[in-house]
């Protein structure tokens, strides 16, 4: 268990020292939100729909495309020199690949988010402060669900010739859960509703988080195998 | 007979398809410590294939693969991350292996003469460069065993004479090594055995003892594979 | 017994099923038309119903058998079982297409607009992208060891996402119900329709099984030729 989580930890570090000196990722997941949050705003009718009506919708869409950018790029580095042979050669665990993928991940989008969150404010006039503890508790659960599902994925996409085309075709059911779910309890949040009323969607979602993670861990030894 | 205690791998009846095709047909071999062992032979027989199931990359269909001790293998790709430096690269893989990053590491840069290029991006070498890096990162758990695919490709003469004289230092320590080349004139010095790989199929495994390259690859020509 | 022969016996079985579900399905037209009252609220375009509601179960079913092979797959690694899950996959992406044309041609008479997000809908629309993500996988894979592999990991979460979709959908729904209350997810149904309903979905179980026999005495036929060419080369 020490050497899974000592291996994990230094896959995840060295994947984040990479992202943080290229940036290239990164820089991309952020225009693109600033994007998307942008046109959903000017795309609406200012009189007929609030900003508050949309803000919940903009904002998850914001996240999970944004997510999906930075996916690839986990497995794309790996393939660039076949770094992933070398980390195969050593007698780390195979699964310490999937959790520390899986960590920088969560970093990478994590980061996105934080950064969207007050642009979100910004343009879209939200309160977001009467319930900040519980909204990012959401957004952590639901951003649990879709990165661990996207980490696997994505290796299984980069294994293809079309990994930019196959890793939104097939992750794209995987997210209508935590989706749904992550738009409407922003949405009952930010009225002012106590999380206590939300109790059905915080079970879809921490089930789900649940269920996926841990079959995405155990799935992933088979997506590395040739 | 040399004693079996010096062998450090045995594959017997290695066989591997992609797309329904045979690549490896009941493949066999035993490599002894210090043995090093030229495998020759024309594009798509194989030879990748072989390496990476001696590796451990690819599983087999059939057939099983013995290792006595750990392999280090040096393959056309790298094995590295353009983004770090040839020092970050080494000892991040270091740490996968468990061994003492900093000294190692260090001492593995001095001999493959980067010790001047350690804290430069690795995305910015040369090819000659890019494969010493590997040969560093193939070496930092101390392998009894090295496999090498096409070590020599891509390099221009002055890298190949380092490379050459670098496994030639390898070969001296007691290395056992597998080298796919066709270049058979810059390593007939440093293997000690030869074989031919055609179509999935490996031939007899010559030695070299006192003959050349030329004249064994000859008479491993004449095999009917 | 070889590829060949094992594909030739279950294709014929699988188009003997297929013809007495054809017959059995001409049988509950002629019932549903003819010897089934028309509801009330929705006139006759209602019982398009007893087609649409099969057709969803059977893609429904299409998916749980194609998880559950992938499951068998990876445990025994007999591409035969791999074959027999992409028969499924196809045979349910055929089934969810059914459901998803028979919807709008029922909701635009009844509901006056193409799509509503009805929850049984909105699960087989994503319950059809698992299907053709997963075809498409296989269809860029040239290995069938990679192939059969990679498809496996994805049926078995889609089939794990399926009841996740299904909750969504409803707990969506409760908060939102659609604006016409949608009779045919109540159990209430009068028995002359039930018996209707009852007999369709046997009948598209039947009709599910006897396509899926012949898709995948194909595959393996497919699987046949391809080694022959290559021991050929």
């Amino acid at each position: 268990m020490g050497t899974l989580l000592r291996a994990a930890w230094h896959i995840a570090l060295k994947d984040v020292a990479i992202e943080w000196r290229t940036k290239t990722a990164f820089a991309s997941g952020l225009v693109f939100a600033v994007l998307v949050l942008a046109v959903l705003f000017f795309s609406r009718d200012p009189t007929a729909v609030s900003s508050q009506d949309i803000a919940p919708g903009a904002l998850w869409v914001t996240f999970t495309f944004a997510a999906m950018l930075g996916l690839n790029r986990a497995f794309l580095l790996e393939r660039e020199m076949r770094a992933l042979d070398g980390i195969l050669l050593t007698p780390a665990p195979k699964s310490a690949i999937f959790w520390g993928k899986f960590g920088a991940n969560l970093v990478f989008v994590g980061t996105i988010e934080a950064i969207s969150l007050p642009l979100f404010v910004l343009f879209y006039d939200v309160p977001v402060w009467i319930r900040l503890g519980e909204l990012v508790l959401v957004i952590a659960m639901a951003t649990i669900a879709f990165v661990a599902v996207g980490t696997l994925l994505s290796a299984m996409a980069v294994r293809t010739r079309y990994a930019e085309l196959m890793l939104p075709l097939l992750l794209l059911p995987f997210l209508v859960p935590p989706l749904v779910g992550g738009v409407q309890l922003t949405a009952r949040l930010l009225e002012g509703r106590p999380l206590s009323d939300l109790g059905g969607w915080l079970r879809l979602i921490g089930a789900f988080d649940v269920a996926f993670v841990t079959l995405a861990a155990l799935l992933f030894q088979v997506v590395l195998d040739e | 007979m040399p004693p079996s205690a010096d062998v450090v791998l045995t594959a017997t009846g290695i066989a591997r398809r992609f797309a329904y095709r045979p690549v490896l047909v009941d493949v066999g071999l035993t490599l002894r410590r210090g043995e090093v062992l030229l495998l020759v032979g024309p594009n798509g027989a194989g030879k990748t294939t072989l390496l990476r199931v001696l590796a451990g990359l690819l599983q087999p269909s059939a057939g099983h693969v013995e290792r006595l001790g750990a392999i280090g293998m040096v393959a056309h790709d790298a094995m590295l991350y353009p983004a770090l430096t040839a020092r970050e690269n080494l000892r991040f893989f270091a740490r996968l292996h468990g061994v003492d990053g900093r000294t190692r590491v260090d001492e593995l840069l001095r001999q493959v003469g980067l010790a001047n290029r350690a804290d430069d991006r690795v995305g910015t070498f040369s090819r000659g460069m890019l494969q010493r890096v590997a040969i560093a990162r193939a070496l930092l758990h101390e392998p009894g065993l090295l496999l090498f695919d096409e070590p020599l490709s891509g390099l221009d003469a002055v890298a190949s004479r380092t490379l050459v004289e670098l496994l030639q230092t390898f070969q001296a320590r007691g290395t056992a090594m597998i080298i796919v080349s066709h270049e058979m004139e810059r390593l007939g010095r440093v293997a000690t055995h030869m074989a031919r790989i055609a179509a999935g199929r490996l031939g007899p495994v010559e030695s070299l003892a006192g003959r050349s390259a030329a004249a064994v690859f000859a008479d491993l020509m004449r095999e009917d594979l | 017994m070889t590829l060949r022969e094992s594909a030739t016996r279950i294709a014929r079985a699988g188009m003997v099923i297929t013809v007495l579900a054809l017959a059995g399905l001409a049988a509950v037209y002629v019932r549903a038309l003819r010897y089934t009252p028309v509801e009330m609220n929705q006139g006759a375009a209602q019982k398009i119903f007893y087609v649409h509601v099969p057709a969803a179960w059977s893609a429904l079913l299409a998916i749980s058998i194609t998880g559950l092979l992938s499951i068998l797959y990876l445990w025994l690694k007999d591409r035969r079982i791999d074959l027999a899950a992409a028969a499924s996959a196809e045979v349910g992406v055929a089934f969810a297409c059914v459901m998803l044309t028979t919807g709008p041609i029922w909701g635009k008479p009844i509901w006056g607009t193409w799509w509503t997000w009805d929850a049984r809908l909105t699960s087989t629309l994503f319950l059809f992208l698992l299907f053709v993500g997963y075809l498409v996988l296989r269809g860029v894979l040239v290995d069938p060891g990679i192939r059969g592999r990679l498809s496996a990991v994805i049926g078995i979460m889609g089939m794990m996402l399926v009841p996740f979709i299904h909750l969504t959908v409803y707990m969506f729904r409760t908060l939102h119900p659609a604006p016409i209350v949608l009779k045919p997810s109540a159990p209430s149904l009068p028995g002359v329709m039930l018996v209707t309903l009852m007999s369709s979905l046997g009948v598209f179980t039947l009709l599910y099984i006897g396509f899926m026999m012949q898709r995948y005495a194909l595959g393996l036929l497919r699987e046949a030729r391809e080694e022959e060419l290559a021991h050929a080369s």
